[in-house]
């Protein structure tokens, strides 16, 4: 197996790092929504860090994914700036995409984040085509389509499956199962189960590629995985379905600027800090330094997206086409 | 240039090897398009490979995705339906993500993919195998819909969507699949949102699209001594040439909309609100629609003939316009 034993501290650190930012923005995020500043509600990724941050560290700028409406800890681990990110989710001029997006719909390209997704599945299909163009092109790059359990039941994901792997695509699955015991669906304990299986990593077998299911919350077994699916897609070898077991934490924000922490066993934050801390990779001190700089970070976001202007009203009108 | 009468077909099949010949990044994918009786692919596999020219699984959703992708990569894919009536089971990849993604990306994205898809009555093959839609496509911000009625028109049209920017949907009726035209040989475009004056007149303007633009040339012919009738090829539904209509009623005063596809909500009713918002000044009678009616499209050929419009139903929209001074 893999690199996996010998995964250097530096990575690691980047890796920790990664989540933090992300749970950090997210924190902020929830707080704009409270003050009114962000006019929408959204999706959030909190607790799920693990597999965006595990995922993304393997790989390039030049690599594409294709995202939820659950978008941020993807688009903030495949390395999208904070200050454009937090205009677009505030809906301003400077956002990536002059505030017309909004959290569901961002598109980053310097960084292959193509893109976030308003409707579940929508994104996966396109992702083959990101695939195929580098199948096309020889250029050894790969594509990511993350979506959720809700998810994998839809048609299109499905066809995707099917096609990624007829056409042996450089494409790697990754779905997100954030009801893996009770099957919920926003919150709300379904009376008919949506999944026909116990694992949703079992259909790969139907689709004629590699599939298994691995702990979400383990950003170790989360890189592992990923490591091993991104190499056989780079390798030309196909497509690879992961499934990660994830559990989405709320938590309480109320009131607090201090680092948001669940204290369940489930949070991939608190379990890779020990982790690090038990092998020697980090300590207290070093830790402080990692919160305290992307919270400093997150806040210099925020303050950019508060102090950027509205798009001009006429934007409303403009960009259907390209050649208008 | 050189011309030479070739189908509506073979002028596709021009325009697509023409098209992959200069540009290394188009490619093809779709139903069966390397089957060696399919006129419009047919020898496209044998020169540009199994790559570039693939057959799908029967996924629309999932090879529009494809093409999506690809596009957004800056890729020039183009991907054919057999018949756009299998387009509606893929209509969130058409409408949600094709049509909105370079709007939506505030123009950080662009998605130039051309959909080819054959359309059409006429060949009794019943409700989910005949219908138009265009106006349904037209209908989403963010798609451009192209509607060729010859073979000249069809391969610098098609030539352009290839190499336009912007998302298209480029229809292709099946009944003039064999239709010959002439033709030049030498790659050419035609822009996208300019209509054709196939016919000029001074009395009835009848302004159509696709297949129906020859069954309007038929009623005007049939009526040529007695109305005077001006018949204009829209030739797209997004962009429409509104100026081609508005200065052809300011001449006749009096205007026929024919279209195959669904009368309700669709380009007969877009372009009748047209010119009554901004040509009724020079309107002398009522509007009238010649379209599919609201309803299925039957299997029965008698039934067929009875539902689709055609050249009688157009006569007798022309004379009822023309009573009135």
């Amino acid at each position: 197996m893999v690199e996996g034993a010998k995964v250097k501290n530096e990575k690691l650190l980047e890796i920790y790092r990664t989540m933090v930012r992300i749970r950090t923005f997210e924190k902020a995020t929830r707080e704009l929504i409270k003050k009114g500043v962000i006019p929408t509600r959204m999706g959030f990724y909190t607790g799920q860090e693990a597999v965006a941050a595990g995922v993304c560290a393997v790989l390039k700028e030049t690599d594409q994914i294709g995202s939820t409406h659950r978008p941020l800890g993807h688009l903030i681990a495949k390395g999208c700036d904070l200050k454009k990110l937090m205009s677009e989710i505030c809906g301003k001029e400077t956002g990536f995409n002059k505030g017309k997006a909004g959290p569901y719909h961002i598109f980053d390209p310097s960084v292959g984040a193509l893109g976030a997704n308003g409707i579940v599945g929508g994104s996966v299909p396109m992702v083959l085509g990101y695939a195929l163009a580098h199948q096309l092109r020889g250029d050894g790059g790969v594509a990511v389509a993350f979506f959720g359990e809700g998810a994998s039941n839809q048609g299109g994901v499905l066809e995707s499956m099917n096609l990624a792997s007829v056409w042996n695509l450089p494409l790697i699955f990754v779905c997100e199962n954030s009801s893996p015991d009770v099957q919920t669906m926003l919150g709300h304990k379904i009376n008919y189960p949506q999944i026909s299986v116990d694992k949703i990593s079992s259909r790969a077998l139907g689709f004629g590629m590699p599939g298994d299911t691995y702990e979400g919350w383990d950003v170790m077994k989360v890189y592992r995985a990923a490591f091993e699916a991104v190499e056989r897609a780079r390798s030309g070898s196909g497509p690879t379905l992961l499934e990660f077991k994830v559990h989405q934490l709320t938590g309480n924000i109320e009131g607090s600027l201090e680092f948001f922490e669940d204290e369940s066993m489930w949070d991939p934050i608190r379990r890779f800090r020990r982790e690090l801390m038990f092998k020697g990779a980090l300590n207290e001190e070093e830790d402080r330094w990692i919160r305290t700089s992307e919270e400093l970070k997150v806040k210099e976001a925020v303050e950019y997206a508060i102090g950027s202007p509205e798009p001009n009203v006429e934007e409303a009108l403009r960009g259907v086409f390209v050649e208008e | 240039m050189d011309e030479r009468p070739i189908t509506f077909a073979e002028a596709i099949n021009e325009a697509l090897k023409q098209s992959m010949m200069k540009d290394p990044e188009v490619i093809l994918l779709g139903e069966n398009v390397t089957s060696s009786w399919r006129p419009t692919t047919k020898g496209l596999l044998e020169e540009f490979g199994r790559e570039r020219v693939r057959d799908t699984p029967i996924s629309e959703t999932a090879f529009i995705g494809a093409g999506i992708g690809a596009s957004i990569l800056s890729m020039r894919p183009v991907v054919e339906l057999m018949l756009v009536d299998f387009g509606l089971v893929a209509m969130d990849q058409i409408l949600n993500q094709l049509a909105k993604t370079h709007y939506m990306s505030g123009g950080a994205v662009k998605t130039p993919l051309t959909i080819r898809a054959s359309y059409g009555g006429g060949t009794s093959s019943g409700a989910t195998h005949s219908e138009s839609l265009y106006s349904l496509f037209a209908h989403m911000p963010g798609i451009k819909v192209v509607v060729p009625s010859n073979p000249f028109d069809a391969k610098g049209l098609l030539l352009s969507c290839i190499r336009n920017d912007d998302p298209e949907i480029f229809m292709e009726h099946r009944l003039l699949y064999d239709l010959k035209g002439h033709v030049p040989a030498e790659d050419y475009v035609l822009p996208l949102g300019e209509a054709k004056v196939v016919q000029e007149g001074d009395d009835v303007t009848v302004f159509t699209i696709g297949r129906m633009v020859h069954e309007a040339i038929q009623a005007a012919q049939e009526l040529k001594d007695k109305v005077s009738v001006e018949v204009i090829d829209a030739r797209t539904v997004v962009p429409l040439d509104e100026k081609a209509l508005i200065s052809s009623i300011e001449k006749t005063g009096r205007l026929v909309v024919v279209d195959e596809d669904y009368e309700r909500c669709g380009f007969c009713a877009e372009v009748t609100a047209i010119a009554a918002n901004k040509a009724f000044e020079y309107l002398k009678a009522p509007i009238l629609r010649v379209a599919s009616p609201n309803v299925p499209i039957p299997y029965n050929p008698t039934l067929e003939k009875r539902y689709l419009p055609n050249r009688d139903k157009i006569v007798s929209a022309i004379k009822s316009v023309a009573r009135y001074a």
